[in-house]
C-alpha cells in the first residue's frame, strides 16, 4: 500500500484543532461513493449474513424463525454444493496458469517489439477482447464450441477430416470437455489485459539492468531469472491472488454456457446458489445465503493464505 | 519511459550496429514476431467468423460451410424492421450504461481527489477498505439482499434498478484507479493553487482534472464494458421482455430459427460489440496512457 495518503504538514508543525476538524469537511468528496458502498454494498452483504442464520423462504408466508448454524450444517452436507465447489475449484486450477503464464510470455515479447507502430498495432488488436463485455464473449464462444454448426467443430471434422459426425468433441454440455472449455474462453478474454499489465510493470524496469546483465555475460534466460522475473513478483502476486478470487466466484460464465441444470459439469457452487435463490421451490433464501457466504469464506481463507505465502519479506 | 520510447532508442541503437549482424537473417526477430501474430489471430478470428456470420445467408449459415457462397446483407435492416423489443433492449442499454459510466466516472474523481490531494481524516483506512472489497465475491454475496430491497422499493424492472447496483460493480476499482492517477501528480501543483487562493473544488476542476484525463477514460472504457454486458444482475433483476437490457435478450435466443435465426442474431452481436469497439478506437491513445500512467498500479 502507498503512503502518499499520509497527511502532509506544512509550515507549522501541529495544527489548531479548529483546522483539523475543518479536514472532515472534505469527506463530502466522499459522501456519493460512500452512499453506494453501504446501501448496494455492506447493507446486503451484512443483511445476507443475518439470513443465513434463519430459514427465510422468499415465496413463503410463514414468517422467518432463527435456526442457528442449521444452514451451514446442511451446506456442508450438501453433496450439490460441495461438488460445486469441487468444480470451481478445478475451473480455477485451470484458469489461472493460463491467465498469468501466457500474458506474461507475450508481454515480453511484445516489450522487444522495436517497431513502434507495430508495437502499438499488437497490444490493440490483443486488449481487442477487453472491451467486448463479458456476456457477449459467451454469447460468441457459444456459437464457436457449437458442436454441428461452430466452426471448431466445423473445422476439425468437414475441413481436417479428424472427427466425424458421431465422435467429434462435444465442447459444452453435458461433456467434460466444458470445464475446460470455459476456462479457455475466459484466458482467450483476459489475455490482452494481462499481457497490459505485465507491459506496464516492464516499463518500470529500469533499461540498466538489463544492460549490466548483458554485460555480465548472462544469456537471455538468465536475465530473465535474475532481472525480469523479481521485478515483476509483485505484479504477478496481486493477480494471482485477485484472480483466485474471481476465477472461484465465476458465474456468468456457466449460466450463459451451460444453464440451470444440474448434470451439466458447470453446475458449480455459484449457479447452486443463484438456482436456489431466484429460481428453486419457493426460494429459501437463508440457505442461499448460507452457500454463499461459506463459498466466499472457503475462498477468503485462501486468498489470506495466498497473501501470507507472498507477504513482502524485505 | 514508455516501452515505445525505449525501443525507439534501440532501434537507433541497432542501425549504427556494425555490418556483420545486419546480414545474418534474423530467426529470432521472425520467430518474435510469428508468435506475437498467433496470439493477435487467435484473438481476431472468433471476431471475425461472427462478423461473416452476420453476412451470411439464412441457408449459408446452417451448413458447415465457412466461407458463405451467398451473401447476404439484409440481416442488419431486419433487426431494425422488424424486430421492435430488441430495439427496446438496446435503447435501456444505452440508458443504463450512460448513466452507470457518468455517474462511476464522477463519483470516484472526487473520491480519488479527496483521497489524494485533500487532508482527509481515515484516508488509509478508506484505502485499505476499498482493497479489500476487491478480494471479496461482493456481487455475488450482496445478490440477495439486494434484490429483497429492490423489490420493497419498487425497483424490479426498472432502469434504475440497474443503474443503482452497476455503479456500485466497479467503483472500488475505479476509485483505486483514480487515486493512482492523481498519486503521479505532484502535490506541489496543488499547493500552489492553494497558496494561490482556488478552492478545493477549483483546484480539482481546473488543474487537476485536464492530467488526469487519460486515467479518466481507463475508468469509462470499464465501466463501459462492465454496464454493456452485464448479465448476472440485469437477469436477477429484469424479467419483463420490455425492460430488459440487450445482452440477456441476446443469451436467451441461442440457434433458434426464424426470426431469431443465427444470421439476425449475429447481426445484432455486431452492433452490441461495435460500440465498445468503436470507442475503444477512438480512445485508444488516452487509454494505453493511462494504463501506463498508474491505472494498473494500486
Amino acid at each position: 500500500m502507498s503512503t502518499v495518503t499520509a497527511p502532509r504538514t506544512v509550515g507549522k508543525p501541529k495544527r489548531s484543532l479548529r483546522a483539523r476538524y475543518r479536514d472532515w469537511g472534505n469527506w463530502i468528496y466522499l459522501l456519493p461513493v460512500l452512499f453506494f458502498f453501504v446501501v448496494y454494498m455492506a447493507y446486503p452483504i451484512l443483511k445476507s449474513m443475518w439470513m443465513s442464520f434463519y430459514d427465510y423462504q422468499y415465496l413463503s408466508n410463514s414468517p422467518a424463525s432463527f435456526v442457528g448454524l442449521k444452514n451451514f450444517v446442511n451446506a456442508i452436507k450438501d453433496p450439490i454444493f460441495l461438488t460445486g465447489i469441487r468444480r470451481a475449484f478445478y475451473f480455477t486450477i485451470l484458469f489461472l496458469p493460463g491467465v498469468i503464464l501466457i500474458p506474461l510470455f507475450l508481454a515480453i515479447l511484445v516489450d522487444r517489439v522495436k517497431n513502434p507502430r507495430l508495437a502499438t498495432l499488437y497490444r490493440l488488436i490483443l486488449l481487442l477482447p477487453a472491451v467486448i463485455p463479458a456476456a457477449m464473449i459467451f454469447v460468441l464462444w457459444r456459437w464457436l464450441y457449437d458442436f454441428e454448426i461452430g466452426p471448431i467443430n466445423v473445422i476439425l471434422r468437414d475441413y481436417l477430416g479428424l472427427f466425424n459426425r458421431f465422435n467429434a468433441p462435444q465442447w459444452v454440455g453435458t461433456s467434460p470437455l466444458s470445464i475446460p472449455a470455459v476456462a479457455f474462453v475466459e484466458i482467450w478474454w483476459g489475455l490482452g489485459y494481462h499481457t497490459m499489465f505485465f507491459l506496464a510493470g516492464l516499463a518500470s524496469i529500469p533499461r540498466e539492468l538489463f544492460e549490466a546483465a548483458r554485460v555480465d555475460g548472462s544469456n537471455e534466460w538468465q536475465t530473465f531469472w535474475s532481472v525480469t522475473l523479481p521485478r515483476l513478483q509483485p505484479i504477478m502476486m496481486i493477480l494471482v491472488v485477485l484472480r483466485f478470487g474471481t476465477a472461484m466466484a465465476v458465474i456468468d460464465d456457466f449460466m450463459i454456457m451451460g444453464g440451470l441444470n444440474r448434470a451439466m459439469p458447470t453446475y458449480t457452487w455459484t449457479v447452486y446458489m443463484w438456482h436456489l435463490a431466484f429460481s428453486l421451490g419457493s426460494w429459501p433464501h437463508g440457505y442461499a445465503a448460507a452457500i454463499g457466504w461459506l463459498g466466499a469464506l472457503a475462498m477468503l481463507v485462501v486468498v489470506a493464505g495466498l497473501l501470507y505465502v507472498f507477504r513482502n519479506r524485505d | 519511459m514508455t516501452s515505445a520510447e525505449s525501443s525507439l532508442a534501440a532501434g537507433a541503437a541497432v542501425k549504427r550496429a556494425p555490418a556483420v549482424h545486419r546480414k545474418r537473417f534474423p530467426w529470432r526477430t521472425v520467430g518474435m514476431h510469428a508468435i506475437i501474430i498467433f496470439f493477435c489471430l487467435i484473438v481476431l478470428i472468433p471476431i471475425a467468423w461472427v462478423l461473416l456470420l452476420s453476412f451470411k445467408s439464412l441457408r449459408d449459415a446452417y451448413t458447415g460451410n465457412l466461407w458463405p457462397e451467398q451473401f447476404d446483407f439484409t440481416h442488419y435492416a431486419y433487426v431494425f424492421q422488424k424486430m421492435p423489443t430488441v430495439l427496446r433492449n438496446f435503447s435501456n442499454s444505452i440508458i443504463v450504461t450512460l448513466s452507470t459510466v457518468v455517474v462511476t466516472t464522477v463519483i470516484s474523481i472526487l473520491a480519488g481527489y479527496a483521497l489524494v490531494h485533500t487532508r482527509l481524516p481515515g484516508a488509509a483506512i478508506v484505502g485499505a477498505a476499498l482493497l479489500a472489497t476487491l478480494f471479496f465475491p461482493t456481487r455475488l454475496v450482496s445478490i440477495i439482499g439486494i434484490f429483497q430491497f429492490q423489490f420493497r422499493l419498487g425497483l424490479i424492472n426498472t432502469l434504475p434498478g440497474l443503474i443503482l447496483p452497476y455503479i456500485t460493480l466497479n467503483l472500488a476499482l475505479s476509485i483505486l484507479i483514480m487515486r493512482g492517477i492523481f498519486q503521479q501528480i505532484s502535490p506541489e501543483l496543488v499547493d500552489a493553487a492553494k497558496i494561490d487562493g482556488a478552492s478545493s473544488w477549483r483546484t480539482l476542476r481546473e488543474i487537476l482534472l485536464p492530467l488526469a484525463a487519460n486515467g479518466i477514460v481507463v475508468v469509462g472504457m470499464i465501466n463501459f464494458v462492465t454496464a454493456w454486458g452485464e448479465y448476472l444482475l440485469a437477469r436477477t433483476y429484469t424479467n419483463d421482455k420490455l425492460m430488459q437490457t440487450f445482452p440477456v435478450a441476446l443469451t436467451s435466443t441461442f440457434s433458434s430459427y426464424g426470426e431469431w435465426a443465427m444470421p439476425r442474431v449475429a447481426a445484432m452481436y455486431v452492433m452490441a460489440i461495435a460500440p465498445g469497439i468503436l470507442a475503444f478506437a477512438i480512445l485508444q491513445r488516452w487509454y494505453m496512457k493511462g494504463l501506463q500512467e498508474g491505472a494498473l498500479k494500486f
